[in-house]
């Protein structure tokens, strides 16, 4: 919303401040004002100059060759085109350099032969209206070479005050109400206003009937004798400054008054309404409304109608119909002054997508006391500028409202607590009796509060405490430190587990963390094959099929593959992050949320000659296992189920569990190759591994526990082993061969070399460890040596194989 | 074959090789050649034994002798070279433009960096880190906090609804975690809540539909504004790390009563620049003592109980931070923006 501080000025003595100390005040007392600005600054290069002299010009009928005075004791030379321009006149005089709206910028010409140094500007040329059918001619008493701005007093500035600042606020939304923050913060008087209706005649008013509960007061006055035509200077100046266009005197004075007071209001033309009275009701399913913007708009039974008779003449609240707006030819008016439903009026209004002024107000819940007044208000302002008005009839004052002050105790110690300020009971008492709040003094305070601050703003003793706050300076205020008990903050297992599993991966394991959206967009779903599974979705999503919301990181991942894959072969990303799982729904309508890492390993396939472990699954296994390692020392490998992601592939897929403190088997981590056909889909080409970590289910384990093993006594004996089995073997099975050929004795196993070929022949494969062999009571011989490799022969043989030799 | 006769010949030919080796793989090679199994200097030591007895003593003498001069030679030769290179390295050899070994380390997002120290601040005052569901419930997310169902102010936060009847949100700030912690700790306490928010809005180089909030609640007796402030203050002087000037006014926000916006003095400069628009102040969080409505809807009696609450943006603050003009990198997870901080 835009404030003017000459409009400001109208109810407040503002000397010594300026529009920045006004915005800079009421930002820090009252709501954020986001900007000042000159309100038409171009009007300040334009300056007054006298036509000396004007001839026609000799090769030109329509146009004129004038010679003006601007002040600078040279005359110049001027060609017009416009008919009224004349020796004798005050104009507006654009000079050459300078720059009019548009960025139309005066240059020297010559037009016709002559030449011309300047313009002489009409009014649509400087913003002000819309006339041009000639020359601005300015008051005689403008003075000559000053800037236009200065001479018709139109230097003002506007302040655009945040909207969102005062949506609580219905007192705020007119420019009474802002100076009224201002004469408590600079503690002024403001100037009075006359609110109440002159004397009117006896005849019977229009009649009207409220029929919809969206209506507590509705206030109808009939005007006659008016005619219609421009506004004077002021009132367009006033209306220029912010930002509205001056239309015709009726309609800028029903703006003045909302832009003044902050109520909406409607004029009529009486010829053309409320011939069988107005009545106000609820729109029936079908009917329609053609409003003045000219668009036919399809209502509903949520909206409110003013009708005359049963005939639709306006959407409540909102804007008025176009067959019963004011024209030229209008003489008497009926003047609408309303309370409606805020929520009412919003609904419509944002159905509709049409926010006018009125329904800004409307939705903050406005004073029922106000309609009379602006009423009084309209007919003073017009009565100012066209004295001989009539107001035949009193006014039709409807409905079934009442006055929402409430009176409010207020304990000055507790103000004083909670703002932490020794603010003295009768300072208290003043600051709130400048904002119209009437305080009887006492311990509580008696508070009655101003029926335009209580329809939904006050209702409260915090919300008194806040009022008092603000005007005593919230930069006053000293800051204080909080005082309570030394105890160590408990620690947090999902935090501390989040930490260590981010440290782990950023820094050994070399991954680089990412967040992503919380959405799976429909693309992605069908390029990761997971269109089928059920997830929770948003109803109004940013855009066209990004309705879903994940179930797991995992796929958000393995989005970012191919873009990142173009910079750089090895890729390592992991996100810490939440799914929702919309089939276990709680009662109370929540899904169930589920914490995972997610992480997906994206590199070059190794060569041939790569050692067995240097594929991508290896390695992640690798890297899942040491952080695995954080929590237990007793997970197991084994198979996934088929059960699985569309994404992990169908032959390299395995999870790790260990049970839980309750007995249950946690499914702690699962991790897979990516299916090819998934790998195609996402346009990755490289070898990639992904793994998904339950951060629920690691913490559902039992305390890790961490026991110190004892360093050996006596030196051990390494041997390598080398055994060809049968290729259906697990790796497991062979150690658990050597673990019995070792007799309690196998200290470490590794496994070095993983072969296939010709020298184990078809359907088998040489798997060759290191072996450590340590006792805890003598030194190993290398005696001791050649038993367990007479025994690991027996048991390779055991297993369908054979121990090599070399 | 070499033989004691030619001991002299030997030790001379020996000495000259070592002393004219070119580098470490002809010294390696030259001490093969002589000093080890096989070497002449060895099989000579190894001829000793037959000889005849009165020959033994000299040819052992001889035979050590060379061996001794040519270990030395070799040690000489060696550090001859060695110096030869030093001198040539420290010459303007070393090439110290060519690229080092590739990192050996991945990289936290910058958005994670920033939570932990804020985390790390706030426990350090003793505040507990509470995590909220992402999926929320309208109780928590409007209702509790004072939002019923026609508050205009419902209406600025565009929020995605997760189902038609309007129960299930994407959270649209941090403060329903306000409402969880009332529900589940005595006061009085003091927590954080930082996590990931919504809000349906189109993104451009300043918005994001998916950002980052940290949200504070402090719940005691005699909770003041003046706390508010110095809490505020410290906060913001440790993550900017220099002393920070804070400024309070009027701000709306249906959860708390009074409510602020905060402001702070602008890093960037002295006297006004395009980060502040020339005011020298930031807008930087929303923060407010807690509306004894939202007490009562967590179960606290606002009577006895008083409380502040804040919440600010974590990306605004990276943003500031490392001047990043563009909010949708956070979520891009582009690696070479990543792979910066
Ligand atoms: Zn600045």
């Amino acid at each position: 919303m835009l404030l003017s501080y000459r409009w400001l000025e109208r109810h407040i003595d503002l000397t010594g401040t300026d529009a920045e100390e006004v915005a800079r005040l009421l930002t820090l007392h009252t709501a954020e004002v986001e900007g000042v600005e000159r309100v038409l600054p171009h009007l300040d290069d334009v300056v007054v100059g006298f036509v000396v002299e004007r001839q026609k010009h000799p090769d030109a009928d329509k146009l004129s060759l004038c010679r003006v005075d601007v002040g600078t004791g040279e005359n110049l030379s001027i060609v017009c085109g416009a008919p009224n321009v004349d020796a004798g006149q005050k104009v507006a005089v654009a000079r050459v350099g300078t720059v009019l709206p548009g960025d139309f910028k005066i240059k020297k010409s010559k037009i016709r032969g002559q030449e011309s140094h300047g313009m002489i500007c009409s009014v649509r040329e400087l913003e002000l209206g819309d006339e041009h059918d000639g020359i601005w001619v300015l008051a005689e008493d403008a003075e000559v070479g000053t800037p236009v701005s200065g001479a018709v007093g139109l230097l003002d500035w506007a302040l655009e005050i945040d909207n969102k600042a005062i949506t609580h606020r219905p007192d705020l939304w007119g420019h009474r109400g802002m100076a009224r923050e201002l004469a408590a913060i600079l503690d002024r008087e403001l100037h009075p206003l006359d609110l109440t209706l002159p004397e009117t005649g006896g005849a019977a008013g229009a009649p009207v009937r409220i029929e919809t509960e969206g209506c507590t007061r509705y206030v109808a006055l009939e005007v006659g004798n008016v005619r219609t035509g421009g506004s004077p200077p002021w009132l367009r100046h006033l209306l220029l400054s912010v930002g509205q266009r001056p239309i015709e005197l009726t309609v800028d004075v029903s703006n003045f008054v909302m832009l003044d007071l902050g109520q909406p209001n409607h004029l009529f033309d009486r010829a053309r309404v409320g011939g069988e009275g107005i009545v106000v009701r609820d729109a029936r399913a079908g009917e329609s409304l053609t409003t003045l913007d000219g668009m036919e708009r399809k209502l509903e039974t949520a909206d409110m109608l003013i009708c005359s008779g049963d005939e639709p003449v306006a959407l409540a609240g909102v804007m008025g119909g176009e067959a019963s707006m004011v024209a030229d030819e209008t003489t008497a008016l009926l003047l609408e002054v309303a309370s409606f439903h805020a929520a009412t009026v919003r609904r419509t209004s944002a159905r509709l997508g049409l926010r006018t002024d009125a329904s800004a107000r409307f939705e903050k819940s406005l004073d029922p006391n106000l309609p009379i007044q602006a009423a009084a208000h309209l007919v003073r302002t017009l009565a100012a500028i066209q004295p001989d008005i009539e107001l035949p009839s009193p006014p039709t004052d409807a409905g079934p409202w009442t006055d929402p002050s409430v009176e409010l105790e207020l304990r000055p110690e507790r103000l004083r607590k909670l703002l932490g300020a020794p603010i003295e009971d009768t300072e208290i008492a003043r600051m709130l009796g400048k904002l119209d709040f009437v305080v009887v003094p006492g311990d509580p305070l008696r508070v009655r509060v101003p029926s335009f601050r209580a329809t939904k703003d006050v209702s409260i003793e915090e919300d008194l405490i806040e009022e008092v706050g603000r005007l005593y300076g919230l930069t006053r205020i000293a800051e204080a430190e909080l005082t309570a008990a030394v105890r160590p903050v408990p620690r947090d297992a999902r935090r501390d587990a989040v930490r260590a599993i981010q440290d782990r991966l950023a820094g050994g394991a070399r991954f680089h963390e990412v967040l992503t959206y919380s959405f799976l967009p429909e693309e992605l779903c069908t390029e990761v094959g997971a269109e089928s599974e059920t997830c929770v979705e948003v109803v109004n999503p940013v855009s066209e099929g990004w309705q879903r919301v994940r179930r797991s990181v995992v796929p958000s991942l393995l989005g970012l593959l191919q873009r990142n894959l173009r910079n750089t072969d090895d890729v390592r990303l992991f996100e810490v992050g939440k799914g929702y799982l919309p089939e276990h729904t709680d009662e109370r309508g929540q899904p169930r949320e589920v914490h995972e890492v997610g992480m997906v390993w994206a590199a070059p396939a190794p060569g041939k000659r790569a050692r067995f472990d240097a594929d991508r699954l290896s390695e992640l296994k690798g890297v899942v296992e040491e952080l695995l390692a954080e929590f237990t020392a007793t997970f197991t490998w084994s198979a996934a189920s088929d059960e699985r992601p569309r994404w992990s592939h169908p032959g390299r897929r395995l999870v790790a569990s260990s049970p839980g403190r309750d007995g249950t088997q946690q499914e702690l981590a699962f991790l897979s190759g990516l299916d090819p056909r998934i790998a195609r889909s996402l346009g990755v080409a490289a070898d990639v591994a992904v793994a998904r970590l339950s951060i629920d289910a690691l913490l559902a384990l039992p305390d890790r526990g961490s026991r110190y093993t004892s360093l050996p006594k006596f030196p051990g004996v390494k041997i390598d082993v080398a055994l060809a089995v049968p290729e259906e073997r697990r790796a497991a099975e062979l150690v658990h061969a050597i673990e019995r050929a070792g007799k309690g004795l196998v200290a470490d196993v590794e496994l070095f070399d993983l072969y296939r070929g010709e020298q184990v022949g078809e359907g088998r494969k040489s798997l060759a460890y290191h072996v450590l062999l340590q006792s805890e009571t003598k030194t190993l011989s290398d005696k001791d040596g050649q038993k367990f490799l007479a025994r690991i022969e027996q048991e390779a043989e055991k297993l369908g194989g054979e121990l090599r030799k070399e | 074959m070499a033989s004691f006769d030619d001991l002299e010949r030997l030790r001379e030919e020996g000495l000259t090789r070592v002393r004219e080796a070119a580098g470490g793989e002809a010294l390696r090679a030259l001490e093969r050649e002589y000093l080890e199994k096989g070497g002449v200097v060895t099989s000579l030591l190894a001829e000793i034994p037959k000889l005849e007895p009165t020959a033994r003593r000299d040819a052992g003498i001889g035979a050590n002798r060379l061996k001794g001069e040519i270990e030395g030679a070799l040690a000489a030769r060696r550090e001859e070279l060695l110096e030869a290179e030093l001198a040539r390295e420290a010459g303007g050899a070393f090439d110290a433009t060519l690229p080092a070994a590739p990192s050996q380390r991945g990289s936290l997002h910058p958005i994670t960096q920033v939570t932990r120290e804020v985390e790390e601040i706030f426990t350090a005052m003793g505040y507990r880190v509470l995590d909220g569901p992402e999926v929320e419930l309208d109780f928590y997310n409007f209702q509790a906090l004072n939002i019923p169902a026609d508050h205009p102010a419902r209406e600025h936060q565009d929020t995605f609804w997760c189902d038609e009847e309007q129960n299930l949100v994407l959270r649209t700030q941090t403060s329903p975690v306000q409402i969880r912690a009332m529900e589940t700790l005595e006061p009085p306490f003091r927590v954080i809540a930082p996590g990931r928010v919504f809000r349906n809005e189109a993104c451009d180089a300043t918005h994001e539909h998916t950002f980052h909030q940290v949200e504070g609640l402090v719940v005691g007796e005699d909770v003041n504004v003046g706390h508010l402030i110095g809490t505020l203050k410290g906060f913001l002087g440790e993550i900017f790390r220099r002393e920070t000037d804070v400024r309070l006014r009027p701000g709306f926000f249906p959860f708390v009563e009074p409510g602020f916006e905060v402001d702070v003095r602008c890093p960037f400069c002295e006297s006004g620049c395009r980060v502040c628009s020339d005011t020298t102040w930031i807008e930087y969080c929303g923060c407010g003592m807690v509306h004894p409505h939202v007490l009562r809807a967590g179960g606290i009696d606002p009577e006895r109980w008083s409380g502040f609450a804040f919440g600010m943006g974590l990306d605004r603050l990276v943003m500031m931070r490392h001047r990043i003009d563009d909010i949708r990198h956070f979520m891009g997870g582009d690696l070479r923006f990543l792979t910066q901080f």
